[in-house]
């Protein structure tokens, strides 16, 4: 199978291989990964994307990222400097099964996706009581 | 052939431009290399580094008929800690992005994003109504709009031929 590369914005070095489904290059998002008490929040910037355009996605212990972008500039427009690509976001994260799939939830603002996934009851940390004798 | 090909240290052009141009090639080579291995080996972006210096937003900049558009992705800031301004025909683009502090309590597995001042200045084509600047916000593109003045929208000359010989 054919395979397009993963682009890193800021760089412009290819990141990773990954299958296409469009001709179009996918960049990348940058991430915050922050472990929490009781939930994982991923941090993603995704400028330029419409909340009603990220798929997120969580199967089998993989949560994926894609936000579709539309282009910004109408099509007769003459570019002077181009210094990043406008196109779609994609990543895919491999999470341990300690987390509630059912409750992860996400918001968006400012090009900032924030997503959070609840730790599953048992995985909590639980403090032991240490009973003096 | 000229003396001057076979010695490659006395070419015609100034010696110490061969010799400069020479060295901030190497500089640039090393500064790549330095670059390539923090990257590796630690997932630090060149202009992460910087530090206390900041960091630079990338920028696209675009022409229409009537405006020159310059656009930056700086996703996550509050529109009033953007700092945009024209000074002769000098456009800057500072500001602020603030860490949430709150955030930063737990674990951290990984920190790609940049938060900190950033600044970048360009020049602009001196055809610009600097008056009419506007600038918007959206989804973290930040788009500045410079409408072209009315003398600079292009004219087309024609060039007639002469009959004279």
């Amino acid at each position: 199978m054919e395979t397009t590369t993963a682009v890193d914005k800021r760089t412009g070095r290819e990141v990773g291989t990954q299958e296409p489904t469009r001709t179009m290059p996918r960049y990348r998002p940058l991430v915050d990964i922050e472990e929490h008490a009781d939930e994982l929040r991923v941090i993603a910037e995704v400028p330029g994307a419409k909340a009603e355009d990220i798929d997120i996605n969580y199967e089998q212990g993989i949560l994926t990222l894609h936000a579709r972008v539309r282009p910004r500039q109408p099509e007769n427009v003459n570019y002077l400097i181009r210094e990043y690509g406008i196109g779609d976001y994609y990543r895919a994260f491999e999470v341990s099964e300690t987390i509630d799939p059912s409750r992860i939830s996400a918001d968006y603002t400012d090009g900032v996706l924030v997503l959070h996934l609840p730790k599953a009851e048992k995985a909590k940390a639980r403090k032991v009581e240490v009973k003096a004798r | 052939m000229l003396m001057s090909t076979l010695m490659p240290w006395r070419s015609k052009s100034n010696d110490d431009d061969g010799a400069s141009t020479a060295l901030s090639r190497l500089h640039d080579e090393v500064d790549h290399l330095f670059g390539r291995f923090f990257e590796d080996a630690f997932g630090v972006t060149p202009g992460m580094t910087a530090g206390d210096m900041g960091w630079a937003p990338l920028l696209d900049v675009s022409e229409t008929d009537d405006e020159i558009r310059v656009s930056a992705e700086i996703p996550g800031i509050d529109p009033k800690e953007f700092d945009v301004s024209v000074t002769g025909n000098v456009l800057t683009i500072s500001g602020e992005k603030k860490e949430e502090s709150e955030e930063r309590k737990g674990n951290v597995y990984r920190t790609e994003r940049r938060f900190g001042t950033f600044r970048r200045s360009i020049t602009l084509p001196d055809n610009v109504d600097t008056e009419k600047v506007s600038a918007d916000y959206d989804r973290g593109v930040l788009t500045v709009h410079l409408p072209k003045t009315e003398k600079a929208t292009a004219k087309r000359i024609p060039v007639s031929a002469s009959k004279k010989k």
